[in-house]
């Protein structure tokens, strides 16, 4: 099986939301700051159900947000 | 270095079981050779327990007053999945060594008598060797994953 990448948007998105931070971020989707750091820095992928929290909270689409990379050719 | 409160308590906590069970075990292996627990070890083990639980419950209000406490969220609680994991396979295998290592002192037991026994005080620091160990990865897997990330 080819594991695709997810990318995101999430510091872009944050820099346009007035430049909403991390912590603030956080507390809206209920997560940890630390969290929003690893899935900004591509560490980690969220639940679905975050993912979603985390578009709402910017008021964009899932894709807004997080984009799939196909590794296949 | 920037950590969460998860993280925190998971380095405190694998700092004290170090240095509580190091001070342990440098002790009982020095007593390897007697046979049963008597007042002065089982009195060890029995500090080492409550030491353990006391450092644990300071560590944790002083964490608590400095910084503050945080609920698990999912990525905390995946992290906590994959190192039980990872310490399962541990213990298993640790386990696993242990009973063949009985089954063989049992049968050159009987084949010389008197002369191989398994000390129920080896035994039973054995076991409790493999289950620190055991713990201490657990704690050391999920510093691991917090730093490298799950992808």
């Amino acid at each position: 099986m080819n594991k695709g990448r997810i990318t995101n948007n999430i510091r872009r998105l944050r820099f346009n939301s007035s430049e909403m931070t991390q912590q603030e971020l956080a507390e809206k989707v209920g997560v940890t700051r630390q969290t929003v750091i690893a899935i900004e820095g591509d560490k980690y992928s969220p639940s679905l159900e975050v993912a979603f929290r985390i578009a709402h909270a910017f008021g964009v689409p899932l894709e807004g947000v997080f984009q799939y990379e196909s590794s296949d050719p | 270095m920037d950590m969460s409160y998860q993280e925190k308590s998971t380095l405190g906590s694998l700092l004290a079981m170090l240095v509580v069970y190091a001070y342990y075990f440098a002790n009982a292996f020095r007593h390897l050779g007697q046979s049963q627990f008597d007042g002065g070890t089982l009195g060890r083990l029995i500090f080492t327990v409550i030491a353990i639980i006391v450092i644990e419950i300071v560590y944790h209000i002083a964490l608590a007053i400095r910084s503050k406490p945080e609920p698990k969220d999912e990525r905390d609680i995946l992290i906590e999945c994959k190192a039980y994991r990872t310490a399962y396979f541990a213990m298993f295998s640790g386990m696993s060594l242990v009973i063949a290592w009985l089954i063989v002192a049992g049968v050159a037991s009987v084949a010389a008598p008197g002369r191989i026994s398994v000390a129920p005080f080896l035994m039973v620091n054995i076991i409790l060797l493999v289950l620190v160990l055991t713990e201490l990865l657990h704690f050391a897997a999920q510093l691991f994953y917090y730093r490298r990330g799950l992808r």
